[in-house]
């Protein structure tokens, strides 16, 4: 579902965020990347869309070239790989329903969109998947006026809209309270398994990545130091991931 | 370092006043004729009222009309001059194009403007439209500078073509601000076609230059007090939606 062969990514002006990384991804994997912030786990996510443009290496997802894609080509293979952001990233000002709505702007007539006009089943589908997170009486609402919580679901209905293929997720429990980890993570593996999508997921915290992952890959200064099965990773294997003796 | 700049600048200011030949004496000499001027200008002749209200309302027109028109005009060049959306090549350009225009002030656009469409409201209209354009378009450019790049990131990842994402990213968050602008340059635009009737550009100038050309104080001190209340009224107005907006 994912093919991702070396890829490197040096940040202006001269940060090597992602230094080398292969790694195939499965239809229907639960992945949790884990590591240190700083690691390279937001930006290694955010190449894969090509939020972040790679400096090299190839990226296929879903059997699109995502690397070389010229711009309508990009867009169709954006339209398959729906981005949860640690920061929701909503449009604060726009609706609840609004917001779930964009989801489906890589499929939808571009000039119509931007005067506000939606298909009908666009707009159905769209409160179906505020339904999914448990949201759908808030469709109305100005999203700024959702707690983190709220506002992170309605980010994981957007991203259904998009009727993806993959689903990336930047450290989605990262800005909220401890207790909606567990909520958030939840709706996420109930996704993985109900719809079989694929799931890349970064984590900062081991107990979350170890309870939802079906397989773990350790990030360490911008390479893969592990990938395996939650049940292979040894306290040595997270002192590696973790340890800071030779941290930047 | 600072002490020397102190220095600089109170030498600066200090050649200016001689060189502008500014001289507490002589406006102290000049006290007599202001308090002559004011009290010749009493009482307001009310015989003039119908023509200043009229000159009035044709300068609230001007403004109005003026700055819809610039809003719109704006919008396109503000996209082109924010560092964050327009690509290198036309936001530099853009930048140095309307830094340019924008150095002009309205009444100079006037001069030109009746020149070269002839006496009458229009070239005023012609006037504000030219200089609130450029500076709309600064302002709106730095709003669209200052967004959360999030929103942008998230719409770009639906697959969202250039377009959508001004409309559904950058748009959001600037359009109260935007609107705010608007109603800012209105209420300075009220102010700067006050004084447009005097290059005949139509509005309420015309009556104020004419009457005190004629040495017709009372008349012209209605024509004023009718323009004080006028600015008044607008910027009240104004401010009062532009605390809603944001």
């Amino acid at each position: 579902m994912i093919e991702v062969r070396g890829l490197r990514v040096v940040l202006p002006p001269d940060t090597v965020a992602v230094d080398g990384v292969d790694l195939l991804v499965n239809a229907g994997e639960f992945v949790v990347i884990l590591g240190r912030s700083g690691a390279g786990k937001t930006t290694f996510l955010r190449a894969l869309n090509r939020l972040v443009e790679p400096t090299a290496g190839t990226i296929r997802v879903a059997g699109r070239a995502v690397t070389g894609a010229g711009r309508g080509e990009l867009r169709e293979a954006r339209r398959r790989i729906a981005v949860i952001f640690q920061q929701f990233n909503l449009v604060r000002r726009a609706s609840v329903q609004e917001n779930v709505l964009a989801g489906r702007l890589g499929y939808v007539r571009a000039l119509p969109s931007v005067l506000g006009r939606f298909p009908p089943d666009d707009r159905a589908l769209a409160l179906e998947c505020l339904a999914q997170v448990g949201l759908a009486h808030l469709a109305e609402r100005r999203a700024d006026t959702l707690s983190g919580g709220e506002q992170q679901r309605v980010a994981i209905a957007r991203a259904l809209a998009q009727s993806p293929d993959v689903i990336l997720a930047d450290e989605p429990t990262a800005s909220l309270d401890p207790q909606l980890t567990s909520s958030i993570m939840d709706i996420l593996r109930r996704i993985n398994v109900e719809r079989r999508l694929t799931l890349v997921v970064s984590q900062h915290q081991l107990e979350t990545a170890l309870a939802y992952a079906t397989r773990i890959v350790g990030f360490r200064r911008g390479r893969v130091g592990f990938d395996g099965p939650p049940s292979a990773l040894s306290p040595a294997v997270i002192a590696a991931i973790y340890g800071d003796g030779d941290a930047a | 370092m600072r002490r020397a700049l102190l220095f600089v600048g109170f030498l600066a200011l200090g050649w200016a006043a001689w060189d502008t030949g500014a001289d507490p004496v002589r406006l102290a000499r000049g006290v007599p004729f202001i308090l002559d001027f004011l009290w010749r200008t009493i009482p307001p002749d009310p015989r003039v009222l119908p023509s200043a209200l009229a000159g009035a309302l044709t300068t609230v027109e001007i403004a109005l009309l003026g700055t819809a028109v610039a809003a719109v005009l704006a919008l396109p060049l503000g996209f082109v001059s924010a560092r964050n959306v327009a690509p290198a090549p036309l936001f530099y350009p853009a930048r140095t194009v309307l830094n340019f225009f924008r150095s002009v002030d309205t009444l100079v656009y006037a001069l030109v403007f009746v020149a070269a469409v002839g006496l009458g409201p229009f070239p005023g209209v012609l006037a504000v439209v030219a200089y609130t354009t450029t500076s709309l378009a600064k302002l709106y450019g730095e709003a669209i500078e200052g967004i959360e790049p999030g929103p942008v990131d998230a719409i770009t990842a639906t697959g969202a073509t250039r377009l959508q994402i001004l409309r559904f990213g950058v748009l959001p968050q600037v359009l109260p601000l935007f609107l705010s602008y608007v109603l800012y340059r209105l209420e300075t635009n009220i102010r700067a076609a006050t004084v447009l009737g005097f290059v005949g550009a139509g509005g309420i100038g015309f009556y104020l230059q004419t009457y005190l050309r004629m040495i017709d104080y009372p008349a012209a001190s209605t024509v004023l007090l009718v323009t004080v209340a006028m600015v008044m009224i607008v910027d009240g107005v104004s401010s009062r939606l532009r605390d809603r907006l944001v």
